[in-house]
This record gives C-alpha cells, sequence and structure tokens, in this order.
C-alpha cells in the first residue's frame, strides 16, 4: 500500500477527531439553602469532584439551616450569652462576616435576622411591624455583641437577639467550593449557587465565562448585561429577589440595620465582582443599604479589595467602576441605558 | 499519472467532499434546543423544542397533590398552573434560551433550556 492512502484516512479521522472531541464533564442540579444550585465542572476527575462538593453544600446547609433546631447558627441564637461549640467552617464565616461588618460600619449586620423575621421574610408570612416594633427590633441589630472566639471555636449572642448568614452564606459557600474543587486539580468549573455565580478557572475552551447580570425591573426575563470573568465570584443584591406589597408600598427582604425596615438608597441592585464569594456576597448586601454615593467613595477607599461594582438605581441609570469598563456590555435590548464609569 | 494515483486522487476528494457536506450540513442546521425537566435533582425529561411541531403540556405530579403544568410549543416553554403558593414558576412566563432557567422552588421542578441561541454561560441576580 502506498503511504499516500493513509491521507484520505487521516484526513477523516481528524475531522471526525474535530467533531467529537470533548473534555470530560459533570453537572448537577440540587436544591439547598432554600434555593436552587447548579454546578457544572469540567476536565479529569470531574464527578468525583462534583460529588464532593455536593457533600459540602449538605453539611454547611446543616450547620447554617436557621429554621433547623439543631444547626449550629441555631445554638448561637440561643446561647442566651453563654459560649457554645462551633466548627471551623462557621467559626471562619463569622470572623469574616464580622471583619465585613466594621469595614462597612455596620451596613452589613448579621444580627438583623430577629427584624427580618419580624417582616416575615423567612417563612413567607408576610406583615408590616408597627414603628413601635421596628423600635424595639432594631435595638437588637448590633454585631457587636456577638462574641466570637477563634481559638477555642465558641461564640454567643445575648438573650434576645439573633442571628442568620443569609447575606454571607452562598458566597462563602462558593469560596469553600472554589479552593476545594481546585485542590482536586479542577481548573474550570461554573457554580451557580441561588443566584450567586462562582467561578473557577475559564471555560475548558481557555474563553472567559460570560455572566448575565438580571434586569432589575425584569428579573424575569432579559438580562440588563454581561460581564465576562474567570475565576471571580460574581454577586447581586437587589431588591427584586425578595418582595412584598401592601396598600400599594412595596417592601423588600434588604433590611438597613439602623430602621430595622427595606432599606431605601434609590438601588435597585448592586453586583459585586472579585476573587473571594465572602466578601463580594456580604459587600453587595452593605452596598444595597448605603446607596451609590457612599458606595462610590466605599469603593474607592478600599482598592486593597480588588472589586468591581455595578451599581443600578431606580431611575434605570447603570454605575460602573472602571475594571469593568472593557469587560460589561450592555445587551441589545437595554442598550438605551446611561451608563457611568467611575475612576479610582 | 499513472492508474494508482488517480484513483487516490479521486478517492481523496470524494472523502474531503462527504466531510465537508458533513461539516456544512452541522453547522448550517437549526441549533438544538434541547429543554431538560427535572423533578426533585432527578432528569425526567429532555424534549427538542426546535422539533415540537403541535403544542401540548405534561403533567409533572408530585407528594400530596403538588402539580406543575408545562406547557410545550415550537421553540418555548413555560408552566403554564401550578400547586405552589407563590407561583413565581407561573409569573414567570415563557423561556425560549438558556438565560434563565424557570425554578419552582416549593415543587422542586427545574425546566432548563441548553442552546437556542443565548451566549450567557449564566446569569447573577
Amino acid at each position: 500500500m502506498k503511504p499516500v492512502f493513509i491521507l484520505p484516512v487521516l484526513t477523516m479521522g481528524l475531522l471526525t477527531g474535530c467533531v467529537t472531541a470533548q473534555t470530560p464533564s459533570a453537572n448537577s442540579q440540587i436544591f439547598a439553602m432554600d434555593t436552587v444550585m447548579s454546578l457544572e465542572v469540567y476536565g479529569d476527575g470531574a464527578q468525583a469532584a462534583l460529588d464532593n462538593a455536593i457533600s459540602t453544600i449538605y453539611h454547611l446547609e446543616d450547620l447554617w439551616d436557621v429554621t433547623e433546631e439543631d444547626s449550629e447558627v441555631s445554638a448561637i441564637n440561643q446561647s442566651q450569652g453563654q459560649p457554645v461549640p462551633i466548627s471551623p467552617e462557621t467559626s471562619a464565616l463569622l470572623e469574616q462576616s464580622q471583619e465585613l461588618s466594621q469595614l462597612t460600619d455596620g451596613a452589613l449586620d448579621l444580627t438583623a435576622y430577629s427584624a427580618v423575621s419580624a417582616w416575615g421574610f423567612t417563612t413567607g408570612d408576610y406583615r408590616v411591624p408597627s414603628q413601635l416594633e421596628l423600635d424595639t427590633l432594631k435595638t437588637k441589630i448590633d454585631y457587636t455583641q456577638l462574641s466570637l472566639n477563634v481559638e477555642e471555636q465558641t461564640a454567643s449572642l445575648p438573650d434576645g437577639m439573633s442571628l442568620d448568614f443569609g447575606s454571607v452564606a452562598k458566597g462563602d459557600l462558593g469560596a469553600i467550593l472554589s479552593e476545594q474543587l481546585q485542590n482536586q486539580g479542577i481548573t474550570s468549573a461554573l457554580l451557580y449557587l441561588g443566584g450567586n455565580v462562582q467561578t473557577i478557572g475559564s471555560k475548558p475552551d481557555g474563553t472567559l465565562w460570560r455572566v448575565g447580570i438580571q434586569d432589575p425591573s425584569n428579573p424575569e426575563q432579559a438580562a440588563l448585561g454581561v460581564v465576562e470573568v474567570s475565576q471571580k465570584a460574581v454577586v447581586t443584591s437587589g431588591s427584586y429577589q425578595r418582595y412584598f406589597e401592601e396598600n400599594g408600598e412595596t417592601y423588600w427582604h434588604i433590611l438597613d440595620p439602623e430602621t430595622a425596615a427595606p432599606a431605601r438608597s434609590g438601588l435597585t441592585s448592586v453586583t459585586v465582582i472579585g476573587e473571594n464569594g465572602t466578601i463580594c456576597d456580604g459587600l453587595s448586601t452593605a452596598l444595597f443599604v448605603m446607596g451609590l454615593e457612599d458606595g462610590i467613595s466605599f469603593w474607592k477607599q478600599h482598592p486593597e479589595l480588588d472589586l468591581d461594582i455595578i451599581w443600578v438605581e431606580e431611575s434605570g441609570n447603570v454605575t460602573i467602576t472602571s475594571g469593568l469598563e472593557s469587560t460589561f456590555q450592555l445587551t441589545e435590548a437595554q442598550s438605551g441605558r446611561e451608563v457611568t464609569v467611575i475612576a479610582p | 499519472m499513472n492508474r494508482t494515483t488517480k484513483l487516490v486522487v479521486i478517492l481523496l476528494l470524494v472523502v474531503v467532499a462527504v466531510c465537508s457536506l458533513y461539516i456544512f450540513q452541522t453547522s448550517t442546521q437549526p441549533s438544538a434546543q434541547l429543554l431538560q425537566i427535572y423533578q426533585h435533582g432527578t432528569l425526567v425529561q429532555t424534549i427538542d423544542l426546535s422539533h415540537v411541531q403541535e403544542p401540548y403540556t405534561i403533567e409533572l405530579k408530585g407528594e400530596s397533590g403538588a402539580y406543575n403544568t408545562v406547557s410545550v410549543e415550537p421553540g418555548r416553554v413555560c408552566i403554564s398552573h401550578a400547586s405552589c403558593p407563590d407561583q413565581v414558576c407561573v409569573h414567570q412566563g415563557w423561556i425560549s434560551d438558556s438565560t434563565l432557567p424557570i425554578v419552582c422552588l416549593p415543587n422542586e421542578i427545574i425546566l432548563e433550556i441548553t442552546g437556542g441561541g443565548s451566549d450567557l454561560d449564566t446569569i447573577a441576580g
């Protein structure tokens, strides 16, 4: 046989190879932490890494579920000032949350849980508390009252106060899973954790992940814009995420710790993009509470956090930080909006 | 050219032609628009929405009377009725691409489309 006969065979082999070659991948959808999560993991060992990630999710859900009597969060809420033992994961998250509370001068405060329940956001039995009730509730919001001992791994709260991880849990989960997947050799994964997005590396083909940002005025349909990222968390806090209406007024789940009532700062959503999911999650809440002007000052004062931010105002105007100038794009349907770019 | 060389050239041309045709066809075909229906985390049905001819509905039944009615039409899908208290899945309306799945949290239903022209990998919010 002449060597030239090999050519067609080689050509066919190459062509079919091109068409069928695929990176191994594993994906799963689960319901956990009162939301839906979708995990896509690529590369060798994807399935095993995905299985481990799912176990981690259920484990952390057990620790942090404020509605379960035997969770660690419930133990802290019932501690009546007496230190109760907590796991390293809970201790680490409390420590990081406390730092974020200090950094934002209390705009993030996990101890707002009593107020969150009073409004019915935990159960769906919504109600508007009276001003008298709110005045009492706001005295129960004070992160400095949390006593945390990182060495002994204990925590406690005074009687009558309670906390929950609603504003940081999914972000922290993203950070923990990101590290865990990378330790197992995974270099490409996309985690959708109930609205929070955590990317590990880039897409299997080496290009950036394209993450849509929900349009607060039409959250169920089109995206407002798109950011392209790798190895980043993308976290949004928006007034459209959980809310109810009563007598023509809309009340949402992001409360201002100073008033114990929904934070009315003129914003409809804040998206924070950065390497650490816990920071992005906690700060998206805090920046929503602060409003646009204070948020911009905060961003300028903290270049060390290396964050990019997208603010959407009630007017529909969009403000982005300069790092997003080349990677953020409005979608076609939204191209009429005004976008302001903030430089450091 | 001797006979064998001619034969090889012809054979090569045929192979290239066939392969080109195959690639051309697969790239110009309307891309599949796969709807995957998950119930309690398990994939229960896969439908190619680009091949749907006539509208029809699917009843997803859950525990203690829970149900979601899925309306399937050419190129799009929605949940038209559901037993859940919040009705978020019903209010979302039709979806036709991968931008945002329809999720019914109370009944643990996910309708997710892959393909269909969206260029987003996921959506934050």
